[in-house]
């Protein structure tokens, strides 16, 4: 079992790596100097020249690359350009507002998903369970930008319930947060369905009717834990997705998130910041699939056996 | 059990949703004044930006301010009481206002100033053109010397200055943000000048005291500040990148001041000019926005062409159309609101038929002109879609101009490479002085074959830039409007097309609202005045 | 590989996954009991009625995006200045943009885009996702080793941020985003392809064949390759909706396609400041944009229930 976990452990510090050589060498084919963009359009050529040579961007991007890992491992990700500050702090103070956002749409996706996918495959084909499916597919065929902007208007800009914009409040997260969650909870709703109507079809579960269990008892008792096992799993890989960002909708309620700070990095060119942000988008899915990956060997008995 | 209370963290985080939804739209306290901006700034030190300049406008005082007095202009003494100019046009003398205090208490005196200009000098970033005009000033630059040769102190208040040619715009170029007065004493103490709030030290009527990026920054007045105590106690700017979402908030009452120039034309026409009639404050962006020739394309490369392509854009009909008559027409290179705009300079008239003629005489059949124009996709709302409607009227004389959008940095390189055809963009003057816009353009044969793409003429350049130096204001302001005849009413080397208005819109709480003089998205927060 | 494990879980219970279960009916399928795709098709008709409604649906769409020029006067990129923002009318349908186009016209042109970039990226990363994934299943060694820990890479980065930054580096334009699109999906289908390889690895026909001496390739694909259709045919229908949506996203993001050219996502970006004066600006492309996923969505869970007789209704 541990064997096991370090091995896993190794093989994500050598994907980690591997994303951060990639993403490097692809900020350094994109054409058009940066600092160019920087400095802005009453700026001097020379100017740039002498910023362009400080800054190291006309060495070769493989020394480039074992300077950006050797200062990565002091914690030093560099400075970004258009924001002034070092790129850690940056990373920091945006993660805090992605991470609430992250938990409060996780947390409603899972308690409208959960609780609709069972009422939707206990009462199987009735009215509720056409109903809640078509809603959930039209939760995973909506856009967030169109879910996002309906909300604004109406709940924010017509009934003037919610603020459009800011996170002065934890009432500033709740419209992004279901905007971002709608989706997530569609899914989570068909596969708990899905799964739930497996096991309901299991041998053990009739045996637990014939004992003479009530619906409930055999629901709670027998067939949710048993189908609790992939949700999780499932759960961990969404909360890992939030979690790394979650580019239009921070950009439509101004939230300042990774996402966000992604974009601001690409519209300015912002190359330590964007590898910053990218960086760090993939270490959490990184960390999140390892995670789910460790929660899956402990919780399914039958790979625990093997293990 | 470990259920149990994963459920129970789940229904505390869900009751704090329900209660924090009860306390929305918090109203704003007294003395505070909200507004938003699309990107963060870059920095609070002059020194690292051209763009940036709220912080350094209303943190820092200059020697001088440009301030809107009765409808004009004017350059005001500011940290300066009084000056004197020797009878060459070189030398100057001031002095400087007494008893003022940094915000953390340190005086100012006249080294502070001194210091100023050497930091510029030796940052060697940006804005240092302005004090690269004293004597001595290259050898500080380069680092061969320590201080400023043409710079003398005679105690904590007087102080001169002697430039090494005369230039009859030093004091309005003083009032520019970029000489923003700083306090070495501060300076020599501090790590992170204009990152770092606490070590961001003025004179000014604000203190910084938050920057949190990406997000907003604030200002607080400053106790200290010399002058009259503002109306607006505390500055919240925030960072809203989506322009649709700003417009929401103004209208839900969560921003107090708008730059309706983040919006497009249309909406501003469509809701601000109609429900919010009485709140838009407006002002000339002084500036210029153009359309510039490659001299050495295929077909630009004659003069013909070109006037003919200047009589065949209706620019009357796209300020209408484009810009709701928000912009005023430009007919020179030196923009409406500049000492010495030529009020009766004619560009040739729109004349659809007569260019069509002229081409014709040229020996041009119909359809075989085509070039592009590049545009930068970045550039504000409006302007993008000037370069279609030009392509539109061109197509009517047999012109092919074709539109392509650059990503902004892509466009920056191709413009320093002199290889585009053409492009529309706009220069925003940064102190009332044409040598700011007629030296950047056409002063020198790097400026010109960046910025005009490739004006050939090297007599002209010449006499642009020997022209800032004539100390005589009739004189200077005849020779820039004869030159502004050569390059656009012979050469046609550029089709002047306009000044936009620069629009904002000042909520229920505004009382009034004053923007900066060249109609800066950056504004003076002492012009606001709340109800 | 560590990773695709907790994920293959995960997907078990929305994809086939033959290995998951009983072997001897999905042999019987691999052995030729395999109904055509015509009759598979008709099954599909007469059990999802939903299906067929999406199958018309996106039909539709297509003709309108084939025959956009016959459909309307007016042209997606000559701005009409004087016309802006015209409410919809007899004379424009859906009325005009902020530039006086025809919003009826533009979202013709626009399902062009987005239908395009619904198929063509999927067809591309599903055939290059093949092949890789037929290569690392059956070859082993290196070239797994390999492949594996570059999708490994590719799907570590948010598929987004992925897709904004190939974006960013390639430039707007409706062939970029096909590329990249491309280039963000191929590493999850190489990963389910090599999981069934894998399957089909160990089966006796696949034996036989090398025992008799078939060529590696051959067997890769003419046998192996084949057999992993089906699973195919419906990452393909979840494939394609999704596409669709990463493409609104991008332009809405204007990282995508780029104006004057005309796509869904463009147009609902340009139209959200307008949303309190001329609401259909942005609302008619979205509205647009959540019809042809949903349909696309509908027809790929008929598509799955006729093709994977695992999945619970």
């Amino acid at each position: 079992m541990l064997h096991n976990a370090l091995q896993r452990l190794l093989q994500s510090i050598l994907v980690l790596l591997g994303c951060a050589l990639m993403i490097f060498i692809m900020l350094r084919i994109i054409p058009g100097n940066p600092i160019a963009v920087l400095m802005g359009e009453h700026a001097d050529t020379a100017v740039i020249e002498r910023m362009t040579a400080e800054l190291g961007l006309d060495q070769p991007v493989l020394i480039q690359f074992f300077r950006y890992i050797g200062g990565a491992l002091r914690g030093d990700f560099g400075t970004s350009y258009s924001l002034g500050k070092p790129v850690s702090a940056l990373i920091a103070s945006a993660f805090v507002n992605t991470l609430i956002l992250a938990l409060m749409a996780a947390l409603f996706a899972w308690v409208l998903g959960v609780i609709s996918g069972i009422i939707a495959a206990v009462k199987k084909n009735s009215i509720l369970d056409h109903l809640f499916m078509g809603a959930s597919l039209l939760g995973v065929s909506m856009p967030v930008f169109m879910t996002a902007m309906l909300l604004q208007y109406f709940l924010s800009f017509r009934l003037k319930w919610f603020p459009i914009a800011g996170t002065d409040s934890l009432a500033g997260f709740l419209l992004p947060a279901v905007a971002l969650g709608w989706n997530s909870a569609g899914s989570v709703a068909r596969l708990v369905r899905s799964t739930l109507l497996e096991i309901l079809e299991e041998d053990y579960i009739d045996t637990a009717r014939a004992k003479g269990r009530g619906q409930l008892g055999v629901l709670v008792l027998h067939a949710l834990r048993n189908a609790m096992l992939p949700v999780i799993t499932m759960m961990a890989i969404q909360l890992s997705g939030l979690l790394s960002g979650a580019v239009i909708t921070e950009t439509i309620f101004a939230i300042n998130g990774i996402g966000r700070l992604a974009v601001q990095a690409i519209s300015a060119r912002d190359i330590p910041l964007l590898q910053g942000t990218v960086l760090f988008s993939a270490a959490i899915v990184i960390i999140g699939n390892f995670i789910a990956d460790s929660l899956y060997n402990v919780l399914d008995p039958r790979i625990r056996r093997r293990g | 059990m470990k259920r149990k209370g994963t459920i129970m963290i789940a229904c505390a985080l869900a009751g704090s949703m329900l209660s924090g939804a009860s306390v929305f739209a918090a109203p704003a306290e007294d003395g505070l004044l909200r507004t938003a901006i699309r990107y963060d700034i870059t920095t609070m030190d002059v020194a690292k930006t051209t763009d940036d300049y709220m912080i350094p406008m209303n943190v820092f005082d200059r020697l001088f301010e440009t301030r809107m007095t009765d409808g004009t202009a004017q350059v005001v003494g500011s940290l300066c009481t009084d000056y004197t100019v020797s009878e060459d046009g070189l030398t100057y003398d001031f002095t400087l206002r007494d008893g003022v205090e940094f915000s953390n208490g340190s005086a100012l005196t006249a080294s502070d100033v001194q210091y100023t200009f050497e930091r510029l000098l030796k940052a060697g970033e940006e804005n240092m053109d302005i004090p690269l005009e004293v004597q001595g000033a290259d050898a500080v630059a380069s680092g061969e010397a320590d201080s400023l040769e043409g710079f003398q102190t005679a105690d904590d208040t007087h102080f001169s200055i002697t430039l090494s040619e005369p230039n009859a715009g030093f004091t309005a170029e003083l009032s520019a943000a970029a000489m923003s007065i700083v306090d070495e004493q501060t300076m020599e103490e501090v790590k992170h000048f204009g990152s770092d709030p606490a070590d961001t030290i003025g004179t000014g009527p604000y203190i910084v005291t938050e920057w949190k990026a990406n997000d907003h920054y604030s200002l607080e007045y400053n106790p200290n500040y010399w002058g009259e105590e503002p109306s607006v106690k505390k500055v919240i700017v925030s960072v809203i990148p989506d322009a649709g979402t700003q417009n929401l908030m103004f209208q839900n009452g969560e921003l107090d001041l708008i730059d309706l120039q983040t919006l497009d034309s249309a909406i501003v026409q469509a809701t601000y000019k109609t429900m919010y009639e009485d709140q838009i404050v407006s002002t000339p962006k002084v500036g210029m926005s153009y359309l510039t020739f490659n001299e050495n394309q295929e077909y630009l490369k004659d003069v013909n062409v070109r006037k003919a392509i200047s009589m065949a854009v209706d620019v009357d009909k796209i300020i209408a159309s484009i810009y709701n008559g928000d912009a005023i027409r430009e007919n020179g290179i030196i923009p409406s609101g500049i000492w010495s705009h030529n009020d009766d300079f004619q560009a040739p008239a729109y004349d659809p038929d007569g260019a069509k003629k002229l081409l014709a005489d040229a020996g041009y059949k119909e359809g075989e002109i085509s070039f592009e124009i590049a545009m930068d996709s970045s550039s504000d709302g409006s302007i993008k879609l000037v370069g279609n409607a030009i392509s539109q009227q061109l197509e009517q004389i047999g012109i092919h101009a074709n539109v392509k959008n650059y990503d902004h940095a892509i466009w920056l390189d191709l413009r320093s490479s002199s290889k585009m055809d053409s492009f529309v963009a706009t220069w925003g003057m940064d102190y009332n002085d044409p040598a700011n816009i007629m030296y950047t353009f056409f002063g020198n044969e790097k400026n010109t074959a960046q910025r005009s793409l490739n004006y050939p003429d090297k007599e002209i350049m010449q006499r642009v830039a020997a022209a800032s130096a004539i100390v005589d204001d009739a004189q200077r302001k005849a020779e820039y409007q004869d030159l502004e005849k050569k390059i656009i009413g012979e050469d046609a080397a550029w089709l002047p097309l306009f000044e936009t208005l620069h629009l904002y819109c000042k909520g229920e709480r505004v009382e009034s609202f004053t923007p900066q003089w060249a109609g800066f998205t950056d504004f003076y927060v002492t012009d606001v005045v709340l109800k | 590989m560590f990773q695709s494990r907790a994920q293959k879980f995960a997907r078990r219970y929305e994809k086939p996954n033959p290995d998951s279960r009983d072997r001897s009916e999905e042999l019987k399928r691999e052995i030729g009991e395999e109904e055509t795709f015509f009759s598979l098709m008709r099954r599909m008709a007469h059990e999802n009625k939903l299906a067929v409604f999406s199958a018309i649906v996106i039909l539709l769409f297509i003709l309108g995006a084939v025959f956009a020029p016959f459909l309307t006067r007016y042209s997606y990129h000559d701005m009409d200045l004087l016309n802006r923002l015209s409410a919809p009318s007899a004379e424009h349908l859906f009325g005009t943009d902020e530039a006086g186009r025809d919003i009826f016209t533009r979202l013709l042109y626009g399902s062009r885009v987005s239908l395009l970039t619904g198929v063509v990226p999927t067809i591309l990363s599903m055939l290059g996702g093949a092949v890789l994934g037929v290569i690392s299943g059956y070859h082993g060694g290196w070239a797994d080793a390999l492949i594996m820990r570059l999708a490994d890479i590719m799907l570590a980065f948010p598929s987004m941020l992925l897709a904004m930054v190939i974006m960013y580096m390639l430039g707007g334009g409706l062939i970029n985003v096909f590329l990249t699109l491309a280039l963000v999906n191929w590493a999850s289908v190489a990963r389910i392809v090599r999981s069934e390889v894998l399957a089909l690895k160990e089966t006796e026909y696949v034996e036989a064949a090398r025992v008799i001496g078939v060529p590696e390739r051959t067997i890769m694909f003419r046998h192996l390759l084949p057999n992993c259709l089906p699973t195919m045919i419906v990452l393909f229908t979840l494939n394609v909706p999704s596409a669709i949506l990463t493409e609104s996203s991008l332009s809405f993001l204007g990282l995508g396609i780029q104006e004057p050219r005309s796509s869904w996502g463009l147009m609902v970006n340009a139209g959200r400041q307008f949303l309190y004066n001329a609401p259909w600006l942005s609302l008619v492309p979205s509205i647009a944009i959540m019809l042809i996923v949903l349909a696309f969505n509908f027809l790929g869970d008929g598509l799955r229930d006729v093709l994977d007789p695992y999945q619970k209704r």
